[in-house]
C-alpha cells in the first residue's frame, strides 16, 4: 500500500466542538412534548419476599400518570437468570435496591412523593453474602436455582473457545454457582516437582464500579401506532433492541433504539438495565417517559465488576523458567451471572508458556448488586494474583522482572490454556518497549531519600471479541461522503471510521462525516464491547469505502474514457496521472443525482465477518511512594506499553491507554464497593466511592507498540481493554519493592497498607525527621 | 408527607445567564442546576452525582465556579451565571475549548462542560499556570475517561494561546 | 436459549391476557384484582429457608429531588432571628447549602421552611480588629484560603478551609455552615478549637458568646437554641511566639472527607511549650478538644517525650467508631501520627518557619 495520508495520525474527535460547547444531547438532556418523569421504588433488603404491594394511594396522587409493579409486565419469554430481564421484582427480591415499583408523573418531584405512598410488605430472608461460604454445602440459596445461563452478552466482549474446558456438572453442585470453567494442561503436580521456586497466595480484588460520569438514563415513547422508540446511551443498540423485544414481548420492527451519546460505558451500558422499565411506564401511560438514575441508584443498582478471589501457586526453575501454575478464581457476581469466568479463567495464566497448568474459574451468586462487564472483565482481578506471583518468583530467584517475563511470555504459536495456538501477538514487543521507557531506564535514580519508593511491573493480554458488522458509505449531493454505521461510539471510534473512509477514498478528513444511525436505519453492527468495534466495524467501513470507490472509479472511467486501473484519487478528485483528465467528486455527485442523470448514486456497502481474534497485550510499570506513617500510597510515575497492531488514530489510542491505566490505578488504590454484614452497600456516593482526581494520577508514559494483525483494518487489533488489566498488580509489585511486603487485597487503601506495615513492624510514627526538618 | 407550606411557595429568580437577564419563576425546592437545565433548557451543565462530588455541574456564579447541584435555585437571585453555553462567543470556540478538542482533552464528553467552565474561570485569573497549579485547579472535576493528562496538556496550551491574545 | 420458558415465573402462571394488544390497554382494575391473588399464591410457594423477619419496608433513600419547602430570605440579622424563631421547629438555615442540600436530597432533613441568610451583608465581616480576627458567619472557605491576612497570620484556618470538598464546594461552603452542621468530621472546627475561637450568636433572648469547644453537643447538634443563629467567630490576635497547624488524612488529595484530622496550636517560651490546644476531627461524636493531650504538652520542652505523651493522651481521649472511611483502630493510629505532625508543625510555625499556609499534603 502506498503511504498513508490520514490513518496513523493523531486527529481530534469529529464531535469535539459539540462536546466542549455543551451542545451534545445526552439522554438526560432530552425533553419531549408531554414527557413524564419516572422514579423507582427499590427494595431496602438484600433478600426478601414481597408479601404485598399496594399502589392505590400512589395512583390516586395528583400528577401521577402511571404506577407499575411486576404485575404490569406483559406476558413474554423473560429469562429470570439474567439481569436485563429482571425488570421489576417478581415475588423475590435478590439484592438491595432492586426495582419493586415505578411511578411516572408530571414532574420528578411528584413521582418521588408518590413513591412514599406505595405500601410494600416485605419478608426479609437470609442474605448470602460471602462467595466462599456460598458454594459450601448447606449454604442458603441466593435465589431459586437457575436452570441455564444466558451468556450472549459476555460473548460480545470476548470470544473464547471453551470446548476444552471441563465444565463437569458445573452449576449442579451448588445452586449458587452460576458458571464454572476448568482448564488443564500437562500434569501440574509434576510441574511443581520440577520447580526450584514455588510461591503461592490468596489474592482478593474487591467489587469495583465502572463509575461512568453519566448515570444510566433512558427516554421511551410508546406511540399510538404501537411503536416503541427508546433513546438511551448504549454500547450496543441492536443487542439492546433484541433484548427489549424479548423482555416486553414486542416484535423487533416495532422498536427503534436510538443510541444517544454515551457518557462513559466501560461495559456497563451494553445490556438493557432501566430501558424495559422506562418503556413499560410509557406503555402504561401512553406518553413519553424519562428515567434517569441518581448516582446513588446507579452505584447500587447497575452492573459493576465482580469481586475476584484468587488462590494460586506458581513454580519456576532456578534458571528462571516458569514450570507450573495452579489457580482458582472465585468471582462474586452478586445476584446475577455475568459470565466473567469465560474470559478471565482462560486468560489468568495465558501470557506464559507453562508446560503444566490447572486453572479454574467459578462464578458465585450472592445477594448483592449483580455484576456485569467492566473493561476486560475479570482481568484486573486475576492479574492482581498471577503478576504478583511472577514478581515474587523474580524476587526470590533474583531475576529482573522484565527479563524473566521476556523469557517466559507466549508468542505466536504458543498454546493458550484452551489448547489453541496464540495468533500473532506483541506481548514480547511490549516488554521490549517498556524496557526502553524513561521510567525503566531511570528506575535506579528514582530513590530520593525521602519516603520509601518502589517500582513494579505487570503484564496482561485480552483476546477481545468478534462479531459481524456492516457499514454504508454514500456520496452526498456535493460530493462529500457520509459513513453510516450501526455501532455506538464509546471511544472515538467514529473518528477512526472517518479516517479509514477518507484514506480508502482518497479524500481529506473534512469531506467525510461518520454517524451512528438508529436501529431503524443503520446497517447492523455488533456491540461496542470486547474492544472490537474498530477491529470488526473498521473492516466493514473499509469494505464499504472500497465499494464506493469502485463505483466512483467506474463512473470516472467512463466519463474520462480511461482505464479504471489508470485512475488515481487525491483530495476528492479522480484523475489520470500525467494528463489533464480529471473529474471531481462534486461533478460525479451531479452525474448521479440530478434529473435524468446517467449513473446510479454512489452507495458503498460493506459487511465483514472477521474469524480470527487479534488479541491486545500490555506491559506496564508503576512507581509508588509510601507514607509509612499513614499507609498512603502515591503513584509517582507510570509507563504503559500496549500493542494495538496499528494506531488508526494515535490521539484516540493514547486516550484509551491513559484512561484504562487510570481506572486500574483506581482499582488498585481507592475504588471499592463496600457492603455491610447485611449486604447493604455502604458507600453509594462519589464522596466514598473514590475515583481518582487530577492530583492522584501522574502523567502516564504511554507507549504505542504496533505488531500488525493479519486481518484488522490497516493491521489494527483490539485496543480499548488491555490497558486496564495490569496497573493494580504493578502497584502491588511496586509496594513489594518499596516495603518488602506483599499486598494481597485490592484496593490497597491506606488502612490496608498500614495494617500490613504494622503487622511487619514497618509502620512508623516517630516523625523525628519531620520534627527536625521543621525546626 | 404533604407538608403545610410556610414561606414562599414559588419564587421569582432574577438571574443573568451568559450575559442575558433571565427572570424565572420556579419552586424553591430546586437546585440552580435544575433551574438551568429544566426551566431555562440550558442542558450543558450535567448532573453526575448530585452531591457536589464530581464537578460535572460546575457553573460560574459571580465569578466563582460552584457546584450547580448544591446551590438552591432561589439563591441565584441577583447573580450572574456563566455556563458552558456562554463560553464560545460569536461562533468561535474559546481557546480552552479549542485546545480541549485538539489535544484529546475530552472523550465521552459528559464531564467536559464542567472542566471547560472551571478552566476558563481559572485561566482568566491565572494566565501563566504551572502543570501542578492546573491540576489543583481542576481537582474538583472528575473525569473517568482520560486519566487527566490530556486535559492538563490542553489547558497548558490554552493558557499559552490566551496569553498570546487568542482570547476574546 | 429459550428453554427457560419451562421455568414458569409467577407472572406467567398467574396472568395471560388474550393478546399482546389487550395488554396495552389500561387494565388497572384487573391488575389490582390479580395482585391480591398474587400475594396468596406466593404464600403457598415452598421456600428453602425460614423467614427471619417480616418487615414493612419503606423505600431506601434514592436521593434526588428535594421535597417541597417554603423559602424565606431575610435581609437583616434581626429579621432572620424573628423568622427563625417563628418557624423554629420546621425551619433550616441555609448559608452555602453544601451540607443541607445534600441532606434534603437524601431525605435526612425535610424542613418545611428554608431560610436563606446569604442576603444579610452584616454576616460577611472579615477583618482583624483589636480583639482579633472577626470571621462573619457567611465567610466562605474559598475566601479564607485566599485571604492574604489569614494566610499570613492565621495559616491554620487556611490549612483546614483548603481541604473542604473541592474548589467548587469551597466557593459555596461557609465557616458557619461547616460549624453548625456539627459533623464530627468537619475540617474547620479542629482549627477553630486550636485557635480558641469564640462563637457569637444572636437569638430571641439576645446575643451570647460560646467558646467553640462548648458549641457542639452531638452529631448534627449544637448548643444553638430554637431561633438562634451564629453571627460570627472571633479568634484572638495571633502573637509571634504562637503557631498552629491542621492536617487530616484522606485517601485522595481532593474531594474527600477526613478519616481523622488534627489541629494544634502552641505558644512557646523558648524551648518550652507554654500553652497548647488541640482539636480533632472524626474520632468523637463531636469535634473533640483533646484536653489531656494539651495538658501533656503544657510546660514541657518540645521534643520526643512531649510528643509521645501528647499523642498517647490524644488517642486515649478519642472514641472513634468504625465506618466506611476507616476502622476505629486505624483512626486511633492516625490520631497518634497526626497529633505528632500537627504539634511539630505548629511549633515550627511558632518559631517562624514550618509549612506554608495550606501546605498540608
Amino acid at each position: 500500500m502506498t503511504e498513508l495520508k490520514v490513518v496513523g495520525k493523531p486527529l481530534p474527535r469529529i464531535e469535539g466542538p459539540e462536546k466542549v460547547t455543551g451542545q451534545t444531547v445526552y439522554a438526560a438532556d432530552m425533553q419531549l412534548p408531554g414527557m413524564l418523569h419516572a422514579k423507582v421504588l427499590r427494595c431496602p433488603y438484600p433478600h426478601a419476599l414481597i408479601k404485598r404491594i399496594d399502589t392505590s394511594k400512589a395512583k390516586a396522587y395528583p400528577g401521577v400518570v402511571a404506577v407499575v409493579t411486576a404485575e404490569d409486565l406483559p406476558p413474554a419469554d423473560r429469562d429470570p437468570s439474567v439481569r436485563p430481564h429482571a425488570v421489576l421484582v417478581e415475588g423475590e427480591a435478590i439484592f438491595e435496591g432492586q426495582a419493586v415499583a415505578a411511578v411516572a408523573a408530571e414532574t420528578a418531584y411528584i413521582a418521588e412523593e408518590a413513591l412514599d405512598l406505595i405500601e410494600v410488605e416485605y419478608e426479609e430472608l437470609p442474605a448470602v453474602l460471602d462467595p466462599e461460604e456460598a458454594i459450601k454445602p448447606g449454604s442458603p440459596f441466593t435465589r431459586r436455582p437457575l436452570e441455564e445461563i444466558d451468556l450472549s452478552e459476555i460473548e460480545g466482549h470476548v470470544t473464547v473457545d471453551i470446548s476444552a474446558a471441563d465444565d463437569a456438572e458445573a452449576h449442579r453442585r451448588s445452586p449458587n454457582i452460576s458458571n464454572r470453567l476448568h482448564f488443564v494442561r500437562g500434569n501440574v503436580e509434576k510441574g511443581f516437582e520440577e520447580a526450584d521456586i514455588i510461591v503461592e497466595g490468596r489474592f482478593d480484588s474487591k467489587m469495583a464500579h465502572q463509575a461512568y460520569l453519566e448515570p444510566q438514563a433512558c427516554v421511551a415513547h410508546y406511540d399510538a401506532t404501537g411503536k416503541l422508540t427508546i433513546w438511551t446511551p448504549t454500547q450496543g443498540q441492536f443487542h439492546q433492541r433484541n433484548d427489549i423485544a424479548r423482555i416486553l414481548g414486542l416484535p423487533h420492527e416495532k422498536i427503534n433504539l436510538v443510541g444517544t451519546e454515551v457518557g462513559g460505558g466501560f461495559g456497563a451500558k451494553v445490556a438493557p438495565l432501566i430501558q424495559p422499565l422506562t418503556a413499560l411506564l410509557s406503555m402504561k401511560s401512553g406518553r413519553p417517559v424519562k428515567l434517569v438514575l441518581t448516582r446513588r441508584e446507579d452505584l447500587m443498582n447497575s452492573v459493576p465488576a465482580p469481586r475476584g478471589i484468587v488462590q494460586a501457586k506458581i513454580g519456576a526453575t532456578k534458571d528462571g523458567r516458569l514450570t507450573a501454575f495452579k489457580g482458582r478464581v472465585i468471582f462474586d457476581s452478586g445476584a446475577f451471572p455475568a459470565g466473567t469466568p469465560v474470559g478471565a479463567t482462560m486468560m489468568m495464566a495465558a501470557c506464559y508458556k507453562f508446560d503444566h497448568l490447572d486453572v479454574e474459574g467459578i462464578e458465585v451468586l450472592t445477594n448483592k448488586c449483580g455484576a456485569g462487564a467492566y473493561r476486560a472483565p475479570g482481568m484486573p482481578e486475576v492479574t492482581f494474583a498471577i503478576e504478583q506471583l511472577v514478581d515474587e518468583v523474580c524476587r526470590q530467584g533474583g531475576f529482573d522482572p522484565i527479563e524473566l517475563r521476556k523469557k517466559n511470555v507466549c508468542r505466536e504459536g504458543d498454546l493458550m490454556p484452551n489448547g489453541r495456538p496464540w495468533p500473532k501477538i506483541g506481548l514480547y514487543e511490549c516488554l521490549e518497549a517498556l524496557e526502553q521507557s524513561e521510567l525503566w531506564q531511570t528506575r535506579h535514580q528514582a530513590k530520593n531519600g525521602g519516603k520509601p519508593r518502589g517500582i513494579g511491573v505487570a503484564i496482561g493480554a485480552w483476546p477481545g471479541g468478534m462479531q459481524p458488522a456492516s457499514a454504508m458509505v454514500k456520496m452526498n449531493e456535493n460530493g462529500t461522503i457520509k459513513v453510516v454505521v450501526g455501532s455506538n461510539d464509546i471511544s472515538g471510534v467514529n473518528t477512526s471510521f472517518n479516517m479509514i473512509a477518507a484514506e480508502e477514498l482518497g479524500v481529506p478528513m473534512h469531506m467525510v462525516t461518520t454517524i451512528t444511525a438508529d436501529t431503524d436505519t443503520a446497517p447492523y453492527a455488533g456491540l461496542a464491547a470486547g474492544s472490537k468495534t474498530l477491529y470488526s466495524g473498521g473492516k466493514a467501513v473499509q469494505a464499504a469505502a472500497q465499494d464506493a470507490r469502485r463505483q466512483i472509479i467506474a463512473i470516472a472511467s467512463r466519463e474520462l474514457d480511461a482505464n479504471p486501473e489508470d485512475l488515481v484519487i487525491e483530495d476528492g478528485v479522480v484523475f489520470v496521472p500525467g494528463t489533464d483528465k480529471s473529474i471531481s467528486f462534486q461533478r460525479i455527485a451531479g452525474l448521479t443525482m440530478g434529473f435524468g442523470s446517467r449513473y446510479a448514486p454512489v452507495v458503498g456497502r460493506g459487511g465483514e465477518v472477521i474469524r480470527n481474534q487479534a488479541p491486545g497485550t500490555t506491559a506496564q510499570a508503576v512507581e509508588v511512594e509510601v507514607d509509612p506513617e499513614t499507609g498512603n500510597v502515591t503513584v509517582t510515575r507510570v509507563a504503559a506499553a500496549q500493542d494495538v497492531g496499528k494506531a488508526i488514530n494515535r490521539l484516540s489510542i493514547i486516550g484509551q491507554l491513559e484512561g484504562g491505566v487510570t481506572q486500574c490505578l483506581g482499582m488498585g488504590l481507592t475504588e471499592e464497593m463496600i457492603f455491610d454484614e447485611r449486604g447493604r452497600m455502604r458507600n453509594p456516593v462519589f464522596l466514598d466511592y473514590r475515583l481518582l482526581t487530577a492530583l492522584d494520577v501522574p502523567r502516564i508514559e504511554a507507549i504505542i507498540v504496533e505488531v500488525p494483525s493479519p486481518e484488522g483494518p490497516f493491521g489494527a487489533r483490539i485496543a480499548g481493554e488491555p490497558s486496564i488489566i495490569a496497573a493494580s498488580a504493578a502497584i502491588a509489585n511496586a509496594l513489594r519493592d518499596a516495603t518488602g511486603l506483599r499486598f494481597y487485597e485490592a484496593p490497597m487503601t491506606p488502612e490496608r497498607v498500614l495494617r500490613r506495615l504494622r503487622e511487619a513492624g514497618k509502620a512508623v510514627r516517630q516523625p523525628v525527621a519531620l520534627g527536625e526538618a521543621a525546626l | 408527607m404533604l407538608q403545610e407550606r410556610v414561606g414562599q411557595a414559588t419564587v421569582t429568580v432574577h438571574v443573568t445567564v451568559n450575559g442575558v437577564p433571565r427572570p424565572v419563576t420556579t419552586v424553591p425546592n430546586r437546585t440552580a442546576l435544575e433551574l438551568l437545565r429544566e426551566d431555562l433548557a440550558l442542558t450543558g451543565a450535567k448532573e453526575g452525582c448530585g452531591t457536589g462530588d464530581c464537578g460535572a455541574c460546575t457553573i460560574v456564579v459571580d465569578g466563582r465556579p460552584v457546584n450547580g447541584c448544591l446551590l438552591l435555585a432561589p439563591m441565584l437571585d441577583g447573580k450572574t451565571v456563566l455556563t458552558v453555553e456562554g463560553v464560545a462567543r460569536g461562533g468561535k470556540l474559546h481557546p480552552v475549548q479549542q485546545a480541549m478538542v485538539e489535544m484529546g482533552g475530552l472523550q465521552c464528553g459528559f464531564c467536559t462542560p464542567g472542566f471547560v467552565v472551571t478552566a476558563v474561570n481559572y485561566l482568566e485569573q491565572h494566565p501563566n499556570p504551572t502543570e501542578d497549579e492546573i491540576r489543583v485547579a481542576i481537582a474538583g472535576n472528575l473525569c473517568r475517561c482520560t486519566g487527566y493528562s490530556k486535559i492538563v496538556d490542553a489547558l497548558l496550551e490554552a493558557a499559552k494561546r490566551m496569553r498570546e491574545g487568542e482570547g476574546r | 436459549m429459550s428453554s427457560r420458558a419451562a421455568t414458569p415465573t409467577p407472572t406467567a402462571l398467574r396472568w395471560r391476557p388474550r393478546s399482546i394488544e389487550a395488554f396495552y390497554r389500561p387494565l388497572r382494575r384487573q391488575l389490582d384484582h390479580d395482585s391480591e391473588r398474587c400475594v396468596q399464591s406466593q404464600r403457598g410457594r415452598p421456600r428453602p429457608f425460614l423467614p427471619r423477619a417480616v418487615t414493612r419496608g419503606g423505600q431506601i433513600g434514592v436521593g434526588e429531588s428535594m421535597r417541597r419547602f417554603g423559602y424565606l430570605a431575610p435581609k437583616s440579622v434581626s429579621e432572620a432571628v424573628s423568622v427563625l424563631a417563628e418557624h423554629a421547629n420546621v425551619a433550616k438555615l441555609v448559608a452555602g447549602g453544601t451540607d443541607l442540600v445534600v441532606q434534603m436530597k437524601d431525605g435526612v432533613r425535610r424542613p418545611q421552611v428554608v431560610i436563606d441568610i446569604t442576603g444579610i451583608d452584616e454576616l460577611r465581616t472579615l477583618e482583624e480588629r483589636d480583639d482579633g480576627l472577626h470571621l462573619g458567619a457567611l465567610v466562605r472557605m474559598g475566601e479564607i484560603e485566599n485571604h492574604p491576612l489569614i494566610i499570613e497570620k492565621y495559616p491554620v484556618l487556611v490549612d483546614s478551609a483548603k481541604l473542604v470538598g473541592s474548589k467548587q464546594v469551597r466557593n459555596l461552603a461557609t465557616i458557619a455552615g461547616n460549624t453548625c452542621n456539627a459533623s464530627p468530621g468537619a475540617d474547620t472546627p479542629p482549627a477553630l478549637i486550636a485557635l480558641d475561637a469564640q462563637v457569637h450568636t444572636l437569638g430571641p433572648t439576645g446575643p451570647r458568646v460560646v467558646p467553640i469547644d462548648q458549641f457542639f453537643v452531638g452529631p448534627g447538634r449544637t448548643v444553638l437554641e430554637p431561633g438562634e443563629l451564629v453571627t460570627k467567630f472571633v479568634v484572638r490576635k495571633a502573637a509571634p511566639n504562637e503557631g498552629a497547624y491542621y492536617e487530616r488524612h484522606t485517601p485522595r488529595k481532593e474531594l474527600d472527607i477526613a478519616v481523622v484530622g488534627v489541629g494544634a496550636w502552641v505558644r512557646l517560651n523558648g524551648e518550652t511549650i507554654e500553652d497548647a490546644r488541640i482539636g480533632i476531627a472524626a474520632v468523637y461524636p463531636t469535634p473533640l478538644r483533646a484536653t489531656d493531650a494539651e495538658a501533656a504538652l503544657r510546660g514541657k520542652p518540645f521534643g520526643q517525650a512531649a510528643l509521645d505523651a501528647a499523642a498517647a493522651a490524644a488517642v486515649a481521649q478519642s472514641r472513634p467508631i468504625s465506618d466506611v472511611r476507616g476502622s476505629a483502630e486505624f483512626r486511633r493510629w492516625l490520631v497518634d501520627v497526626l497529633t505528632r505532625r500537627a504539634v511539630t508543625n505548629a511549633v515550627a510555625r511558632a518559631r517562624g518557619g514550618g509549612p506554608r499556609a495550606g501546605e498540608t499534603h
